[in-house]
């Protein structure tokens, strides 16, 4: 990877089209974090850093909507995406597995949270960017008992969709949303098809032809075996 | 032609017709999903032109159309307009299922929202595998559904009764001689209780 | 903040009086019309319901999900090789595309990184599908508005890059080429002067298309000041590519982050444009697919020689961690952020596909738009029916 700056002031003027002096270091992320900190104090629960690649934050859902707002204030105008993770580990397995030999070790594995923790089973999460610094930003939150979060509406009218997708996906509303209608399946669908416990009809009824693929191979014992290393 | 609604045709007349019929088609056209770019590449791209086929790629209504390429996955939101659609064209209608996600569902066979197969919801005369298939396939699969066009008897169709006498006859085998394609049994696939014709695969080869 | 231009204010008038027109009494009996989910002009199944007053929209709504595949649930019941079989259908007129972004990001999560050979393959292959995708975008143009012939030229010359592409990798449309740490193969004899010879084609294509349909003066009516977006707008709903762009945002993920791939290697310009109407969206895919082919023949001047393969393990396991790496894809900013629990499968797969976004626009910049200028507001916001539904 090419190296990176530390410098933060990477703004370019509309009409400049060479790449910019300067690209995003971990001195412009924790500059982030901490100006965050500064309008949120302690609701901002954590905060995770993967060196000289990504942020992400944490905060708690009493200030979901302030946060959106926070943000775009310090310059995040650029709506990217928001979505949900459910962190129940699937009680079908990865899909590798045959189900009808599923049940001998059903030790549900532990649900465990991803970066900057978490405490519920479902969190949201959405993605700005900073056009002008060039910098992204993941927030998570964590999904309370009532299924219910504040829109984003009022700051950013991407939101709409992404919202509704969610809500049809995961069940999580959002209140203050207007139209929280199905956006991709027919009104009679039943269930929310991103949680983890929502089967794949077809999985049950038929193994998955592709098991053969991750078996490894008998005659292979230099392991690590890179395939075709010395290409060209 | 009120000889063919009393279902009584004589033979060279039905040979007449049915040459008739097969180079004149007008195709509707069912994009879907990527298939149907490489259905508009072999319809609207001048490397194929599907119109030295005596096929016209332009109805902008099923109400006008011959055949349907349903081209591309259908999903279950989609299933009743597909429907609807093929139920407002005329008789005589034939249907071209291209590519692996209108045959099967190809690989979104485990999907919650995907329609497994076209061929739930409507009779199929020709599967065109591959996802997708090169514009030579879809236009192999025109060109045999010209030939079964050819070899039918009209006035079997009307009558929904075998499904076609003259092909049954000889020109079966025939046909059979000279592709060396085994075109597969499939009995159980009849949805109403019409006489579906055993359906075509491009490249032979069972369908499930 | 923004200054407008007077076509822009123009357009934000039409749309404020349609607004009022709701509210008021003088209201006339209003009509909705039913687009699709199958009609000629919506490049697909997409069905938009337009409630009207007159000859002008008031309100307008797609419904997509007419092609809703369910691949966010299904990246997760398979293994990370086999997702990119999957991906590869999103945007399906540029698929290769599509596998670079989730192949960078489990190469990111397992912290290799291809070789420089690979890198340059990748971004070599990766614009030719742009240009395959917005090929076809520029023929597809003229039809919207009663010019057939363009869509003629598009698929002619598509053909031959569909035809490198196929050379290369062996796919003519879905090469699923990409593998995590390099690619499957290298490219075959003869196909760089090939290459070469197609993106002069390529570039008398644009030259062509220039002057049959952006010169001519139908066109120009049909689009100049129609279905502006203003950037701040165009920011909040999250648009991205050349849609952005021709609003006046600098912003081109190629450029303006760092990936390991070949595009800091080449020089090209990132075309922006101040209107945000039809006709600016258009003229800049123009001017990308033009820089494209630019790229193209720089890269393989000095591809470099080398393995194309990094050393990864038979079987792949992607350590625990997330990631999210998005690149700049021909419709627009393509993105995967990738959850891995240490498993052979991806634990969670949140895939931002641009059309998604450029869509969710429509019943903001559709507001106070006659009838037939849907049609070319939605041609030139360009979309791809996978890339929306997903």
């Amino acid at each position: 990877m090419a190296p990176l700056s530390d410098t933060t002031d990477a703004t370019t003027d509309a009409s400049a089209d060479d790449a910019p002096a300067a690209l995003p270091g971990d001195g412009l992320r924790e500059g982030i974090v901490d100006a965050l900190r500064a309008e949120l104090g302690d609701q901002l629960l954590d905060t995770h850093l993967v060196p000289q690649t990504d942020l992400w934050v944490r905060v708690t859902a009493e200030v979901w909507q302030q946060t959106g707002a926070v943000l775009k204030s310090q310059g995040f105008d650029y709506f990217c995406f928001l979505s949900a993770i459910d962190w129940m580990p699937s009680p079908y397995g990865d899909g590798e597995d045959d189900p009808s030999a599923a049940d001998e070790d059903d030790e549900p594995a532990e649900m465990t949270s991803g970066y900057t923790g978490g405490d519920t089973r479902f969190q949201v999460f959405a993605r700005l960017t900073d056009l002008r610094r060039h910098v992204g930003v993941t927030i998570k939150v964590d999904v309370p008992e009532s299924m219910t979060l504040d829109t984003w509406l009022p700051t950013f009218a991407g939101a709409n969709w992404h919202e509704r997708e969610t809500h049809e996906m995961f069940g999580i509303t959002f209140e203050g949303h207007p139209d929280m209608r199905n956006l991709y399946l027919p009104g009679e669908f039943e269930g929310y098809p991103l949680r983890k416990d929502f089967p794949l009809l077809a999985r049950m009824i038929k193994p998955w032809p592709g098991i053969v693929d991750v078996e490894p191979m008998p005659a292979d014992d230099t392991d690590d075996d890179a395939e075709g290393g010395d290409g060209s | 032609m009120g000889l063919v609604d009393r279902g009584r045709m004589p033979a060279p007349l039905t040979k007449l017709f049915n040459i008739g019929r097969s180079y004149s088609m007008w195709v509707y056209q069912w994009g879907l999903a990527c298939c149907a770019i490489e259905m508009g590449a072999a319809f609207a791209s001048p490397r194929y032109d599907v119109m030295r086929l005596g096929v016209i790629p332009l109805p902008a209504s099923p109400r006008q159309a011959d055949f349907v390429v349903v081209s591309g996955t259908v999903t279950d939101k989609m299933a009743p307009a597909v429907r609807r659609l093929y139920e407002q064209m005329p008789e005589p209608k034939y249907v071209i299922s291209m590519g692996s996600c209108a045959n099967c569902g190809g690989p979104y066979w485990d999907s919650y929202s995907v329609t497994k197969g076209v061929d739930q919801i409507l009779p199929v005369d020709v599967y065109v595998p591959g996802c997708p298939p090169r514009p030579e396939a879809l236009l192999e699969g025109i060109v045999l559904l010209q030939q079964r066009i050819r070899n039918e008897d009209m006035g079997a169709k009307w009558r929904h009764e075998e499904y076609s006498s003259l092909q049954a006859s000889n020109t079966r085998a025939a046909a059979n001689d000279a592709r060396k394609k085994a075109l597969k049994q499939s009995g159980k696939r009849s949805t109403d209780d019409q006489p579906t014709p055993e359906p075509i695969v491009v490249g032979g080869g069972p369908i499930e | 903040m923004t200054m407008l231009n007077e076509r822009q204010q123009l357009s934000y008038i039409a749309a404020q009086a349609a607004d009022a027109r709701l509210n008021v009494e003088l209201e006339t009996d209003g009509m909705t019309l039913n687009i699709g989910p199958q009609h000629p002009a919506t490049h697909g199944t997409l069905r938009i319901i337009a409630r009207l007053d007159g000859e002008q929209v008031v309100w307008a709504e797609p419904v997509p999900g007419y092609m809703h595949r369910g691949y966010e649930k299904l990246t997760e019941v398979r293994t990370f090789p086999q997702v990119t079989t999957l991906i590869n259908r999103i945007d399906w007129l540029g698929s290769f595309a599509n596998e670079v972004p989730f192949i960078l990001a489990a190469e990111q999560l397992m912290e290799i990184e291809a070789p420089p050979r690979a890198q340059y393959i990748r971004t070599i292959l990766f614009e030719l599908s742009r240009i395959a995708n917005i090929g076809l975008f520029l023929g597809d143009l003229g039809v919207q508005m009663g010019a057939v012939t363009p869509a003629f030229f598009g698929f002619r010359d598509r053909e031959y890059v569909l035809n490198l592409i196929e050379g290369a990798t062996g796919g003519r449309f879905h090469p699923n080429f990409d593998r995590i740490g390099g690619l499957k193969d290298d490219l075959p004899k003869g196909w760089i002067n090939e290459t070469k010879q197609v993106m002069k084609r390529l570039r008398g294509f644009c030259d062509e298309i220039e002057d049959l349909l952006f010169g001519n003066e139908i066109f120009q009516s049909r689009t100049r000041g129609i279905g502006v977006i203003p950037a701040e707008v165009a920011k909040s709903y999250g648009l991205s590519g050349a849609n952005l762009r021709a609003s006046g945002v600098d912003w081109d993920l190629r450029r303006d982050q760092v990936l390991p791939m070949a595009w800091d290697k080449a020089d090209f310009k990132v075309w922006t444009h101040p209107d945000g109407d039809s006709w600016a969206r258009c003229w800049v895919r123009l001017q990308e697919t033009r820089e494209a082919t630019k790229i193209v023949d720089q890269l393989i001047d000095d591809l470099p020689a080398g393995p194309i393969m990094a050393k990864v393990p038979r079987i792949i396991k992607v350590p625990e961690g997330e990631a999210w790496v998005s690149t700049e894809n021909p419709l627009g900013e393509m993105g995967y952020y990738v959850i891995s629990k240490g498993d052979l499968g991806p634990f969670r797969v949140k895939i931002r596909s641009a059309s998604f976004n450029n869509i969710s626009i429509t019943p903001w910049v559709l507001k106070g738009v006659y009838v037939p200028d849907i049609i070319t507001i939605l041609a030139s916001l360009y979309f791809i029916l996978g890339d929306i539904d997903r």
